[in-house]
């Protein structure tokens, strides 16, 4: 009996962040909720890249391409081949950057540590300089450095979204592949990448075939991407090269290490902070916030490399036990 | 040339200390930036590259000695920091010189041209041709004839195993930085004659070609650098005339093919 209460305790701060974000569009306005989307949608991203840098130790730099690949994927479809029906574009989009992934993780895992890294940025750009080209048929294709537009929310089932349905909508799929990711990474798939992030050799002295682990993380990793970017798509309705290049996936590293990494939860609290703050300074001092933001990156780095959601669990462990002692 | 001005300050830091400095880029522009102003006030090209190559090294040196030294042998934590100074210093030159790209400066004495077989090239890209060459020949001498060079490559290749020997490694590892740094500041001076203007996009440009060309080359030798940056500037330029369309591309697709087949380089040590 003592036990359950003190699991009821241990996960009230969880129940109520759930009950806020559930009755959240009837208490906050619009651009709140938009900004709780945008929150989601990014928490999701960098989950999907903390199953590579915190459980698998794949120091990906290029994950912002996946997220983009999806995205320009649903507006190319949208624009140019009137496909808008939700049910096509968006496994279209998701498939686009898991087959973009398959074919990166077989040469991106030829190489590792610092290399791989490089490999992986290179591979990023890559895709930001086919995105960005603006002449001949590709530029038409994706809008070149102007980005493309004109995305509309999904319909489904005759039911057009607007932004307070999409926000419940985001909300269940990031709460999904949340789930899912949670339980890949509790799988014994998931703590062989564990092992292997610990110590490799020794995984593959155990007779772990440690390449096709990662190259399945890899994978898993760009298939999570590729929905992030889905929603993303039809959160913002527009997508232009930025969204893809070295300072998007270098914007999802701060988030991935200020909320913890290999925390997979902290992702979204990582997500929130960076988000929020950009928010409020964005409409501060547009011009100021690239400094911030690297401020923000060599400090968190230099003397707070823990993370945010840790701390919290501590905080809230220790907050029970006084009350209990 | 300037292709391997830039990236063999890369690969000294890259394969001596195992720290990819994502902040070359803007160490670039920032000498390039500094060395241009002093080329306009005195009007000489000499105090222009000297200038250029101080402010970078100067920019190098704080980095290392203020961030990178306290993170020593943490690969991921080194690039985030490097990546974030990317972002500060892109900004705080945003902030004071204004977003307007720099012009290049062209000293009176290397502008005009030269005739070849019926086609003019301009002067100065010999001038900047034959100050690669002078520096390449410098760094090959330095790194393969000197004791400074035996240490440095005795270190890229076991670094506990030099300290052991009684060797302080601390004093090479911060020259090589700041001499790495300041390369990068006074081949931005060098070769702006030859892009016309120095903005803030190219940090980012130079940055990844200069990538580009370490793991083509290999990482840590300065033979590795000249081949790479040579191979990755004629595909480059050949790109552009023959291919247009995937000319912003051609450079990414030799590099992921070199990793495919010679994962250490053309002519790179062991990873």
């Amino acid at each position: 009996m003592k036990l359950q209460k003190e699991y009821l305790l241990r996960y009230t701060p969880v129940g109520v962040i759930a009950l806020l974000l559930l009755t959240l569009p009837l208490y906050a306005d619009l651009s709140i909720v938009s900004l709780i989307t945008k929150i989601l949608i990014f928490g999701l991203l960098v989950m999907s890249l903390d199953l590579l840098v915190g459980y698998t130790g794949l120091m990906a730099f290029g994950h912002a391409a996946f997220f983009g690949i999806a995205g320009y994927t649903v507006a190319i479809l949208g624009k140019h081949y009137n496909v808008t029906s939700f049910w096509l574009a968006a496994p279209a989009g998701i498939f686009m950057a898991v087959f973009v992934a398959c074919i990166f993780g077989l040469v991106a895992l030829r190489v590792s540590g610092v290399y791989f890294l490089l490999i992986t940025l290179a591979m990023g750009q890559l895709i930001y300089g086919i995105v960005h080209t603006s002449v001949g048929p590709l530029g038409a294709l994706t809008g070149g450095s102007d980005g493309l537009g004109g995305v509309q929310y999904p319909e489904m089932f005759g039911y057009a979204f607007e932004a307070e349905t999409f926000y419940y909508f985001s909300f269940a799929a990031c709460l999904i592949c949340c789930f899912l990711l949670y339980w890949i990474t509790k799988s014994p798939f998931g703590y062989g990448l564990q092992g292997i992030r610990e110590n490799e050799t020794r995984a593959r002295a155990l007779g772990y075939n440690t390449w096709l682990y990662q190259y399945i993380a890899f994978v898993i990793g760009g298939l999570f991407a590729g929905i992030a970017g889905v929603l993303y798509i039809y959160y913002n309705g527009f997508i232009s090269p930025e969204g893809v290049g070295i300072g998007a996936s270098g914007f999802l590293w701060l988030m991935l290490i200020i909320g913890g990494s290999g925390t997979l939860w902290g992702s979204i609290i990582g997500a929130a902070v960076i988000l929020v703050l950009q928010y409020f300074v964005g409409g501060l001092t547009p011009e100021r916030w690239p400094l911030i933001l690297g401020v923000c990156f060599v400090g968190v780095i230099m003397f707070y490399r823990g993370g945010i959601l840790p701390q919290l669990i501590n905080l809230w462990r220790r907050v029970i036990n006084g009350r209990s002692a | 040339m300037v292709l391997f001005l830039v990236a063999s300050g890369l690969s000294l830091t890259l394969g001596l200390m195992g720290i990819v400095n994502l902040a070359h880029g803007v160490i670039f522009i920032l000498g390039g930036f500094v060395g241009l102003a002093i080329a306009k006030l005195t009007g000489s090209f000499l105090l222009a590259v000297l200038a250029g190559a101080a402010a970078s090294g100067v920019a190098g040196l704080i980095i290392e000695r203020g961030f990178l030294r306290l993170l020593y042998k943490q690969d991921l934590p080194q690039v985030l920091v490097t990546f974030g100074f990317i972002y500060i210093i892109t900004n705080l030159m945003l902030w004071i010189c204004g977003p307007t790209p720099r012009s290049a400066f062209v000293p009176s004495y290397f502008s005009g041209s030269v005739v070849i077989a019926g086609v003019s090239f301009p002067f100065h890209r010999f001038t900047i041709i034959g100050i690669g060459v002078a520096i390449c020949a410098v760094l090959w001498w330095l790194q393969e004839k000197t004791k400074i060079g035996a240490i440095i490559r005795a270190g890229m290749d076991n670094a506990e195993m030099v300290g052991g020997l009684g060797i302080n490694l601390t004093p090479i590892n911060v020259g090589a930085f700041f001499f790495g740094s300041a390369l990068a500041g006074a081949s931005c001076i060098i070769g702006a004659q030859l892009f016309g203007s120095v903005g803030f996009g190219d940090g980012m440009d130079m940055l990844l070609v200069a990538i580009a060309v370490v793991i083509v080359g290999g990482v840590g030798s300065v033979e590795g650098s000249l081949v790479g940056a040579l191979l990755i500037g004629i595909i480059d330029t050949f790109g552009r005339v023959y291919f247009p369309v995937i000319s912003q591309y051609t450079m990414y697709l030799v590099l992921i093919l070199v990793l495919m087949f010679r994962p250490s380089g053309l002519l790179g040590r062991k990873l």
